[in-house]
């Protein structure tokens, strides 16, 4: 039967009680009713909205037939003030955080294309920064942050080798990704607390790159060599120019990635080595109706407690004396430890997309050892000279002890580890809140062990296609006895404009 | 007793299709036969179109596919311009690779290339596998069937798809409507629900011309049945061996100030490798 073919309701239709015909005359007289009702969508169009000659267009080819480079750049301005806690329970050792900063930075990721089958990527950004208690003039003030470059070939369809810089990523959750190995010292100087986004500002690692992308399943593997010793933990303000490879290459690494499509769960497996020492992880990820996504990802490998980790290094690297007593025993046996997070997202009509997460982690501060952690930092608070003025009004710089009880905090945080054994991540993205392009990210990250929480929230409005204003607040909640309350920074707002070129 | 025939109007327009099929048997054996009779001849009477119209609204929706896209995989530029109040407000575009897979479904892929802010992100819509790659992060994210319809305004209203593959349809009527131009348009109304896990909404109305399959109108709705776009489909061209719409005016019904004008620009045919349609092929995606 062909379309033509339908028969029309109004058809010859004999001895049909008198109502039925009502029925039938009353749905023919429908049809134009209903029709007139949606003609009036039709005034829903803006009129200044151009209806295009038959057969124009103006849709733009991404790259003109020729162009060598592709890419994004964009300048931006950011200004920021930090207000500090004045009555930490272990002080700080100085330098305190500046409690204002000004950057003004260029940032760009260009893709030259050498052939069809060959590019090279640069990716990086130059700092021009002016901060309470950094000078001027002086290395500080200008810095590069060089985050790729490296050269990738296809010498057949879909195997790729590229050597140089790279960023090499893995996970799919947003708050803490356990088999993102290569995350370790690679974030610096970042703009915003947001895990999420402290991808964005990293260091690659040197390194050469093998891939290949099978109908339904990829695999890579990757190497990247240690060039140089490891730095101390901690970014040098005054690094000018430096690769900081120092940072990214101080250790042989490789990693070995299997991914599939499995339905809709998309899995990837991963195994990874550092001077003998291996880890083994995957993820996974499947929707969840309409609106929601689940994700999990676990990484486990033998290992010690960060503690351990943490002082074991800084003996390595010259910071903490080789005969200085481990302060906090944490039992430290190297065995098998895991990592995980566990999330789902929700988007709703509205467009407001919600993240919860659960993390884990075994290598973590237990309740105890946080305890044992203020207990002697607030002891040797004690027994160390007070302050100089400005400095912590109520504490001192603290003794070598509060000294090295710091640099354990440091040395997790430079390796982007979460001190806590079970932490809750929320994050909210609300696009077009209130008017359109205007969009409203923010996050709570909590020590489910203590209830304290980092948290942030950023206002950002695209005013055209180039430019973007935003401004973001975070600060940190908990008692002085806590994870996050026990850190100097209390509060921050950022002051930003984008320019995009 | 109950008694078909006496039944008021009102009841015919608001009873279900389906309550017609699930009157119980008994019915008719407390009926008399005269009544009986009546009833038997309304009722096919009602029943004959519904189910003709249900048989072919399948193919009317198949037809209307057909004229948006072809079945052959291709790659095509795309622009979506965003207007508020009447004013435009900003520009995106892209760079969109589909094809066709064995179960009518489109995959889809698709590289934004303005506005600048954007440029080099990715999207990989296939089946129930969302993904969105930023350059910048290196970082694939996955996204819900919801979330692709947030962030850049209308990419999964644009995107390739089949509706014949995700809904099941039924014709409501015909009614000539205007349509972007406010040109007189006979044609298929049709109602579509979803009858897949891979539809983005749950439920359509559909204007299909008759005679030339175009798809003139659509009303889009939310599981909740709220309306939240309309959708008209606009300046047929010559493209991709055949007569296809080359804009699509995407009206915001939530908020009646936005409207965003998809223009499909160059395209042609490409081979698309079933590899390209996975995770791990998005940051070695190049448009050449």
């Amino acid at each position: 039967m062909t379309m033509r073919d339908v028969p029309h309701l109004n058809g010859d239709v004999p001895h049909l009680p008198r109502r039925a015909w009502l029925l039938l005359a009353a749905l023919a007289l429908a049809g134009p009713a209903l029709a007139a009702d949606e003609d009036k969508d039709l005034d829903l169009i803006p009129q200044t909205v151009p209806a295009p000659a038959a057969g124009e267009t103006n849709a733009r080819e991404p790259n003109p037939p020729g162009s060598k480079f592709s890419g994004r750049v964009f300048i931006q301005n950011a200004l920021g003030f930090t207000s500090l806690r004045d009555d930490l329970l272990v002080p700080f050792p100085p330098p305190l955080p500046p409690r204002w900063e000004e950057r003004l930075l260029a940032d760009a990721r260009i893709e030259w294309s050498l052939a069809p089958d060959a590019f090279v990527l640069y990716s990086g950004r130059l700092n021009l920064l002016a901060e309470e208690n950094l000078g001027f003039p002086n290395r500080g003030n200008v810095t590069h942050d060089w985050r790729e470059l490296y050269a990738s070939v296809e010498p057949r369809p879909r195997d790729y080798l590229d050597a140089g810089r790279i960023n090499l990523k893995s996970g799919v959750a947003l708050g803490f990704n356990p088999t993102d190995f290569f995350r370790a010292r690679a974030v610096v100087d970042p703009l915003t607390a947001d895990p999420s986004a402290l991808r964005e500002d990293r260091l690659g690692a040197l390194m050469v790159r093998a891939q290949h992308v099978g109908e339904g399943a990829s695999v890579s593997a990757a190497f990247a060599p240690r060039v140089t010793d490891p730095a101390p933990i901690g970014t040098d303000p005054y690094r000018g120019f430096d690769p900081l490879f120092d940072h990214t290459n101080g250790s042989n690494r490789w990693l070995l990635k299997g991914a599939m499509k499995l339905g809709d769960m998309d899995p990837e497996a991963v195994i990874f080595g550092e001077d003998g020492h291996w880890k083994i992880g995957g993820n996974v990820s499947r929707p969840i109706g309409q609106a929601s996504v689940a994700y999990l990802e676990w990484s486990g490998g033998r290992r010690r407690g960060i503690l351990d980790e943490a002082i074991a290094f800084g003996q390595r690297t010259g910071t903490i004396p080789p005969s200085a007593p481990a302060p906090l025993a944490q039992g430290n046996e190297n065995r098998f430890r895991s990592q995980l997070a566990l999330g789902a997202s929700y988007t709703t009509e509205s467009k407001l997309t919600l993240n919860l997460e659960y993390h884990y982690n075994e290598a973590g501060f237990s309740r105890s050892d946080w305890d044992r952690w203020f207990a002697l930092g607030d002891a040797s608070a004690s027994l160390s000279p007070r302050s100089d003025p400005g400095v912590s009004p109520r504490r001192g710089p603290g003794s070598d002890l509060s000294q090295e009880l710091w640099y354990i905090r440091g040395y997790a945080s430079d390796f982007q580890e979460p001190l806590y054994r079970h932490g809750i991540f929320l994050r909210g993205d609300w696009v077009d809140f209130l008017v359109p392009k205007l969009e409203l990210t923010g996050f709570v990250l909590a020590d489910a062990g203590d209830g304290s929480a980092l948290m942030q929230l950023e206002a950002s409005y695209s005013a055209s296609d180039h430019w973007t204003f935003g401004v973001l607040a975070g600060g940190t909640t908990g008692g002085r006895a806590s994870d996050f309350g026990s850190l100097p920074r209390a509060a921050s707002v950022l002051f930003k404009a984008t320019r995009y070129f | 007793m109950f008694n078909f025939l006496v039944m008021p109007a009102q009841a015919f327009l608001v009873m279900p299709a389906q309550a017609f099929l699930v009157m119980p048997a008994q019915a008719f054996l407390v009926m008399p036969a005269k009544a009986g009779i009546r009833f038997l001849l309304a009722t096919a009477l009602a029943i004959a179109p519904a189910l003709a119209f249900a048989q072919d609204a399948h193919e009317i929706v198949t037809a209307a596919d057909a004229v948006r896209n072809p079945h052959e995989p291709f790659r095509s530029t795309l622009t979506l311009t965003e207007y508020v109040g009447g004013r435009e407000r900003s520009h995106s575009s892209f760079v969109l690779f589909s094809k066709e897979d064995a179960t009518r479904h489109f995959r889809n892929l698709l590289e934004y290339a303005e506005p600048p802010q954007d440029a080099g992100k990715r999207v990989l819509l296939d089946g129930r596998s969302f993904w969105f790659f930023d350059p910048a992060s290196q970082t694939s994210v996955r996204i819900s069937a919801q979330q692709r319809l947030v962030g850049q305004a209308a990419i999964g209203d644009v995107l390739t798809v089949n509706l014949a593959a995700d809904y099941s349809s039924t014709v409501a009527g015909e009614e000539t409507i205007d349509d972007a131009a406010r040109q007189k348009r006979a044609c298929w109304h049709l109602e579509m629900k979803a009858a897949s896990d891979t539809a983005v909404y749950n439920r359509i109305e559909y204007w299909v011309e008759k005679g030339t399959s175009r798809p003139v109108k659509g009303k889009f709705y939310s599981d909740s049945g709220r309306l939240l776009k309309i959708i008209y489909y606009r300046n047929y061209v010559e493209r991709l061996g055949g007569v296809r719409p080359a804009e699509a005016v995407i009206l915001d019904a939530v908020d009646s100030s936005l409207a965003t004008i998809a223009t499909f620009g160059e395209a042609r045919f490409q081979d698309v490798p079933d590899a390209w349609f996975q995770r791990d092929y998005l940051p070695r995606l190049r448009v050449k």
